[in-house]
């Protein structure tokens, strides 16, 4: 990959413009060279910010440049001046594309092939082959490549500003985090090889007090087969349906005529010329279909053609089309194909002759296209400006083959470039998604709730819900404290003094203590209590309920993970902050005691010196501190606490080695992988597990395991307004209708945020 | 057995408390065990009720549900035990929840006077700002004042609604009729006579809803949301299931929220609904 032009390209002094709005390109650019040579620096994605300054810096005798730039307007410029990058990182290298078409470049270059000219195919085209092969594959997972584009995140996971929040793009993020967690898991699997020759040897030692209960679990959950799992499970589970295709991300360069090319990194397309004359029109679609679930569907081109160009309003259309029509017509011309057309202002709905339409557009312009599934109908924008509905009653969602975005060009030059919501519109299309949420919202405002339980008006209702949950869970005190607030309202609202208001009686049920007390184990993190508690007081229920039997163990593991790798993040806060010796710096505190037993994982011997200082009080110090020095161990290295945790997992892992269910296997993978990393606490895709919301999936879990054990209803009524609440808006979400716009956490976000109390 | 319950529910058999909580759970161990024992005779679960099982509710979210809705409609005491009893702190320690309760109290028990003075001094201009909830609490105010005439010297309602209420009402039609319906309370006996539209005015109800709208305003010059979410959660719901069934969803008849079953379950709360209201 020595290619001059290449090298020359990533130069800095290259673009004037760029260079003098943007710090210094050398710093935050590297070479492209020190990019393949997998030099670390160089695999931080740069933006590459200079690639189309040329249109915001005309050349000064061109009159015509000079007023077409006048036409970007701000978002416009910024959307120039970060060009897409492609977050595979395979098209990096096909970056030229972006300069391609450029009267400026080749000049300064020295080199005159014309833009379209084979001698760049070979530069566009045979880079993957000088890539690594997995290159791709490794910068999606570890290194942030995507930065420089808005709404790509560092995995890679498109999220348009206008779906966000919406269940849709909840549901293609779970499945792209699911998606990404499985690489992973399958890239640390040389460490859980090396781990799981242990396990034989350490679980001999036999010493889990619940082995012996295990056999008959494990017999046991071979029949139930129930699916759960060891951290919150999303409310909304990843389905394999056609619900969560994934959204038209870039041009696709296998459904296109063939005089069309796309460039750099698949948001461009440009004509070559390469027609033969029969063609009525040139077009290509999308990657992905339009799934209606979304909703409202939205895209925008921006037409880039030279500005030397005698047509101001080439013959390019934008639209949406079935997988069936025809590339080599214009969209809008065939059945299942709609389109808005630059060279007229004419919208074409399914057949050959338009309708006026609205202005007409070309060079410099972005044009918009806008579907609502929800109201049948779809509408263009231009220049950020909402044009009139131009197709009504159309049920799109009823279209056979789907649709996908489309775009049609007619002449040589002819080019564009989508956003399809990699970064800002241009038109305020989360306004326009607002209005429709609002819409919706204003007609929830004014349900009525009578019929939900006979004779209760809402507020009575909602007393009811509340007070029920209370005594349901188990929280006796809030219970009476609310009851009694409650009397209180009503004893103020009688007409009559003489009238006496009959109290609520909240039993004082011993069982409702019991739950309580176990909960609170939970959610302090002791689920050694926990599980004692539970023992005492409800012998049957952990033998009888083997699921929450093992997320509660599961449990028990991260939060010997997560004790660990807080106190190495501690250590490490305090070792930056104390660079004058690990003297001072440790040993003073119990705090700073604790850090040290944790230490010795990551951050080698640095700290065992220290060790025989510690005079600590806490039992895991004190045991955690007693073999510091074991370096003779097996697992080498490994502080006290990591690894209890180690043993603990392989007992874990030995115990429910024999179940069949797939749910279970992957759970223990799942947190096995915690063990991949030095800090979990530090791996953005991980720390979930870490979470302390998982504390409170496992408390009431088992409460309503326990619930459920003494005859009374798993769930209070609340609960079941939530859940069924989220099926009814399900149902209402299928092809994009009013569900589509609403969901219940958006309810439950706007609640100001209360946090777990730190244990 | 179900006529039997249904009666005991209702409150028609007049059963110590602790006696009806044991029969009740007798009575539920024993449906329960029916219901082990001959689950694969029982009708299959319609497909909504089991995917309704399948969706999580996660307890963070319930628990925020009922927090704020104990913070936003003025229940101090509930909201601090809450936090204890659940683990949580609030997002920061809300001292107006008091003041709103004991403006909201004051409604509650029909002093008008006093809540319009602690609501002036909490925020002087909110009344200014909203002529409408100042008018309604006016008009509340009035129709105490006739509650309180009894049909008899009816002096002082009409001595108030000429200098408070009178000026207000010229300028606005819907003030005037609100004005005129209310005292039509003067001119007619309190009894059963009374047209259904005149005797909401007296019913509890109105100093309830004046009140939750005094909160409204309250939260919303403070900057915060205007009701709890879980009157948004409830209204949502009821919204869904109507939408749903006219979208000719696959639905069950009835969709249960399991709410009856454990009201039954030692509060005895349905009988005071009843009891209070009539």
């Amino acid at each position: 990959m020595t290619n001059p032009y290449q090298q020359q390209h990533g130069g800095s002094n290259f673009d004037p413009l760029a260079s003098s709005r943007l710090p210094p390109l050398n710093a935050r650019r590297p070479s492209y060279a020190s990019v393949v040579s997998g030099s670390p620096s160089g695999l931080t994605r740069p933006a590459r910010s200079g690639g189309f300054s040329h249109l915001l810096n005309p050349s000064p005798d061109s009159e015509q440049q000079t007023q077409a730039s006048g036409l970007y307007p701000a978002s416009m410029a910024y959307a120039l001046n970060a060009p897409p990058v492609d977050f595979s990182g395979r098209e990096e290298a096909v970056s030229v594309g972006d300069e391609i078409g450029d009267d400026v470049w080749p000049a300064r270059l020295g080199v005159s092939f014309p833009y379209f000219s084979r001698a760049f195919d070979l530069y566009m085209y045979s880079k993957d082959s000088t890539l690594p092969d997995d290159y791709a594959g490794r910068e999606d997972i570890r290194f942030p490549s995507a930065t420089s584009i808005p709404n790509i995140s560092s995995t890679g996971f498109l999220s348009p500003s206008y779906l966000r929040g919406t269940v849709y793009l909840q549901k293609l993020e779970e499945k792209h985090r699911r998606m990404i967690f499985a690489e992973r898991g399958a890239s640390s699997k040389g460490g859980a090889a090396a781990s799981s020759s242990l396990s034989g040897r350490l679980t001999s030692n036999g010493s889990s007090s619940h082995l012996s209960a295990t056999s008959a679990k494990v017999a046991s959950s071979a029949q139930k087969g129930v699916a759960f799992d060891a951290v919150e499970k999303p409310i909304y589970p990843a389905e394999e349906d056609d619900t969560v295709s994934p959204l038209p991300s870039r041009w696709n360069r296998d459904d296109k005529e063939a005089a069309l090319e796309v460039l750099g990194d698949g948001y461009e397309v440009r004509h070559t010329g390469r027609a033969s004359s029969e063609h009525e029109a040139s077009a290509i679609r999308a990657d992905h279909y339009i799934s209606p679930s979304c909703g409202v569907y939205y895209f925008e081109i921006t037409v880039l053609n030279g500005r030397q160009d005698k047509i101001k309003t080439p013959q390019i259309a934008i639209g949406f089309a079935s997988k069936d029509t025809s590339t080599s017509r214009a969209p809008g011309w065939e059945p299942d194909s709609w389109g808005y057309h630059g060279d007229d202002g004419h919208s074409f709905a399914s057949q050959n002759v338009g309708k006026a339409y609205a202005d007409t557009f070309g060079v410099g312009d972005t044009v918009g296209c806008l579907i609502n599934f929800r109201l049948n109908h779809a509408l263009f924008t231009k220049n950020g400006r909402e044009l009139p509905i131009a197709f009504k009653n159309v049920p799109f969602k009823d279209v056979k083959g789907k649709l996908y975005p489309i775009v049609g060009l007619k002449k040589k030059e002819d080019h564009i470039m989508a956003n399809f919501g990699q970064r800002p519109f241009m038109f305020d299309i989360d306004g326009y998604m607002k209005r429709q949420q609002d819409l919706i919202e204003d007609e929830i405002r004014l349900a009525d709730t009578s019929k939900l339980a006979s004779g209760l008006s809402e507020t009575d209702l909602i007393q009811q819900l509340v007070l029920q949950f209370l005594q349901h869970d188990g929280y006796v005190e809030t219970a009476r404290a609310f009851a009694e607030e409650l009397q209180a309202e009503k004893t103020a609202l009688r007409l009559n003094p003489q009238e006496t208001v009959k109290g609520i009686s909240i039993r004082d049920d011993e069982d409702a203590h019991n739950r309580q007390r176990i909960r609170r184990a939970v959610l302090e993190g002791d689920i050694d209590r926990a599980m004692k508690y539970t023992d005492a007081y409800y012998p049957t229920v952990l033998r009888d309920n083997e699921q929450v039997y093992f997320r509660l163990r599961c449990r028990k593991f991260i939060e010997m993970i997560r004790k660990e790798a807080e106190h190495n993040l501690l250590l490490e806060e305090r070792r930056n902050g104390h660079t004058n010796g690990k003297g001072q710096a440790l040993g003073d505190t119990d705090d700073e005691e604790m850090l040290e037993a944790g230490a010795g994982d990551n951050s080698g011997n640095a700290f065992n010196g220290a060790a025989p200082a510690v005079n600590g009080n806490g039992e895991d110090l004190d045991t955690a501190m007693g073999d510091a020095d074991g370096s003779n161990d097996p697992a080498g290295g490994l502080s006290k606490l990591s690894q209890e945790a180690l043993v603990y997992g392989m007992e874990l892992r030995a115990e429910f080695a024999a179940d069949q269910d797939a749910e279970v296997a992957r759970q223990l993978d799942e947190i096995s992988s915690l063990f991949a990393y030095p800090n979990p606490l530090k791996v953005k895709e991980v720390t979930h597990l870490l979470d302390g919301s998982g504390r409170v999936a496992v408390a009431e879990e088992l409460n309503s395991a326990i619930l459920t054990s003494l005859g009374k209803s798993s769930r209070a009524a609340l609960e079941n307004v939530y859940a069924q609440t989220n099926v009814l808006l399900e149902e209402l979400r299928k092809d994009g209708g009013d569900g589509a716009f609403v969901t219940v956490d958006n309810i439950i976000r706007r609640i100001p945020p209360t946090t777990l109390r730190p244990a | 057995m179900s006529s039997w319950s249904a009666a005991l529910e209702l409150g028609e058999l007049d059963l110590d408390s602790a006696f009806r909580d044991a029969v009740f759970s007798q009575l539920r161990q024993s449906f329960d065990r029916m219901n082990s024992s001959t689950s694969t005779a029982t009708p299959p679960q319609h497909a909504f009720e089991k995917r309704a099982a399948d969706v999580k509710a996660p307890k963070s979210d319930i628990n925020a549900l009922i927090l704020d809705y104990l913070m936003m409609e003025g229940y101090p005491n509930a909201a601090a035990k809450f936090c204890k009893e659940a683990n949580l702190q609030p997002q920061q320690p809300d001292p107006s929840i008091q003041t709103r309760q004991d403006i909201q109290h004051a409604i509650h028990s029909g002093n008008i006077e006093t809540a319009i003075s602690a609501l002036n001094k909490l925020d002087p201009e909110l009344l200014d700002t909203d002529p409408k909830l100042h008018f309604a609490l006016l008009r509340l105010q009035l129709v105490e004042l006739i509650r309180q005439c009894n049909n008899g010297d009816v002096t002082p309602a009409l001595d108030f609604a000429t200098k408070n209420l009178g000026p207000r009402a010229a300028a606005n039609r819907e003030f005037l009729e609100d004005l005129e319906q209310t005292m039509a309370l003067v001119i007619f006996p309190h009894d059963k006579n009374l047209r259904p539209e005149l005797a909401s005015l007296l019913n509890p109800d109105l100093r309830r809803t004046t009140a939750a709208r005094v909160n409204e305003a309250m939260l919303l010059r403070q900057n915060q949301r205007r009701e709890a979410a879980i009157r948004q959660l409830v209204r949502m719901r009821a919204w869904a299931e109507t939408s749903a069934r006219a979208k000719k969803k696959d639905l069950p008849e009835s969709i249960e929220l399991g709410l009856t079953a454990s009201s039954v379950e030692g509060t005895g709360e349905g009988d005071n609904e009843a009891m209070i209201t009539t």
